[in-house]
């Protein structure tokens, strides 16, 4: 029953002497490898030999981390995105009120500074809503007749004059602008001291220098200043600026366009002024 | 003729020793963890008994002791303890071939156990006689894995080569 591969004649040694060479082989590498560390060559060369097979070995559970690593990312990425998004919307909004804010401060505190004058003395009140109406170029206020305000008074904002009271309640007032057509404004030119009449441009947000003669000096850039002769409006209070100065043959006047400088569509706190002695009788 | 077919049949069988080998190589230093680790059959082990029952003319008593060193190194222990084991597993394997040639895979391993308790007691003793005290009784699990191991492997060959291989 001998296999083919089966040796009929044991060549050599036997089996048993060979399994007492070979652990005695064995008992030398024992010693030589604990005792005296002689065999570390022979590691090292075997760790040289199989790196290839250890890589090969790692590759594909380092490839399945790979992807489950990549699907985590993806997923830790696309909530760490949602997150930043909804925190960006926030800080935007954020960021705007506090724009909001800052601006605000800005507007109180040149009231404040305009409040230091002893003839600007007033009453702070906050714009309501600007009239629908595009023409009529009204601003309607949360004060009125109970804050002792009356038709006529002057309104001024941070940068300057806004208008006018024209129409008191009991709670709120109505004020037409600067920029209305139908109200006219005494000033004088701040460089030149000549005085003259603002009236609204009957475009939005402009005026216009009336009848001013070609001669008059006047150039762009020229701001204008209330003169206080009307004793409506105390004198020197900022009105508008000068931005085009055009002649025309048929018009023996000037025709000079003017910005408002008050934030007229931009304020929304602003201070209606007081005569002195309404201040006196409380 | 005879002689031509029977070198290649040599040199088919060495070079799916090879392969085996390089297999065993490859399972032995996946990186196993845990449970598994424990439970890890002896790869080397087992092509070095099934290579020593099946081509004894081959894969004998050195070559037991070359891949017992691979199987030091690879488990970073001392140099000789796998090797000595391995060549006493071969040794057993050299008294017990005639008798286990006439079983089938399953009576194979049961007989097998023994051998692949000894060989792993042996590296235990070792171990212990010459480096360190053992970690448990653990070491010997590969033991009863590497033999349902013997059972799984012997059977599908046997399966591979139709009638099986005692009959060659």
């Amino acid at each position: 029953m001998a296999a083919s591969g089966q040796p009929m004649f044991v060549r050599g040694l036997g089996a048993t002497s060979r399994l007492i060479i070979w652990l005695l082989v064995g008992l030398a590498m024992v010693a030589l490898d604990s005792r005296y560390h002689a065999l570390e060559g022979l590691r090292a060369s075997l760790a040289l030999v199989t790196q290839p097979l250890r890589h090969a070995a790692r590759a594909p559970f380092e490839m399945a981390d790979e992807i489950a690593g990549f699907l985590t990312r993806h997923r830790a990425l696309q909530r760490e995105r949602d997150a930043l998004l909804q925190e960006r919307a926030e800080l935007r909004a954020e960021i705007n009120a506090t724009r909001d804010l800052v601006r605000e401060y800005a507007e109180l505190r040149r009231l404040a500074a305009l409040d230091s004058r002893p003839d600007l003395h007033g009453v702070t009140a906050s714009v309501l809503y600007q009239g629908q109406d595009w023409f009529a170029q009204r601003l309607t206020l949360d004060r009125g007749g109970r804050s002792a305000l009356r038709a006529g008074l002057p309104v001024v904002g941070a940068d300057g004059l806004i208008g006018q009271v024209s129409r008191v309640y009991v709670s709120s007032s109505e004020v037409t602008l600067v920029t209305n057509r139908d109200l006219l404004t005494p000033v004088f030119i701040e460089r030149t001291g000549q005085r003259g009449l603002v009236a609204g441009a009957g475009r939005s947000g402009l005026l216009e220098l009336r009848h001013m003669t070609v001669r008059t000096d006047v150039r762009e850039g020229d701001i204008l200043l209330t003169s206080g002769i009307d004793r409506v409006y105390p004198a020197g209070i900022p009105v508008a600026r000068v931005t085009r100065v055009s002649r025309s043959t048929t018009n023996p006047y000037l025709r000079i366009d003017c910005v408002p400088l008050a934030g007229i569509e931009r304020d929304r706190i602003v201070r209606v002024l007081l005569p002195v002695v309404a201040e006196e009788k409380p | 003729m005879v002689v031509d077919k029977v070198a290649r049949h040599e040199a088919g069988s060495w070079r799916s020793l090879a392969m085996a080998l390089l297999l065993a190589l490859w399972l032995q230093s996946l990186p196993w963890s845990g449970i598994g680790l424990l439970l890890r059959p002896d790869f080397l082990l087992l092509l070095v008994l099934y290579g020593s029952l099946h081509h004894p003319h081959r894969v004998g008593m050195g070559w037991a002791f070359a891949l017992g060193l691979l199987s030091d190194f690879n488990d970073g222990v001392v140099f000789g303890q796998h090797a000595m084991a391995y060549v006493a597993g071969a040794y057993a394997m050299h008294l017990l071939r005639l008798r286990l040639l006439q079983f089938d895979p399953l009576r194979q391993a049961i007989q097998l156990l023994p051998v692949f308790l000894m060989v792993q007691l042996g590296v235990l003793l070792i171990g212990w006689l010459a480096v360190t005290p053992p970690l448990g009784w653990g070491i010997v699990l590969p033991a009863i894995s590497t033999t349902v191991l013997w059972y799984g492997v012997a059977s599908l060959i046997q399966l591979w080569h139709g009638k099986g291989m005692r009959r060659e």
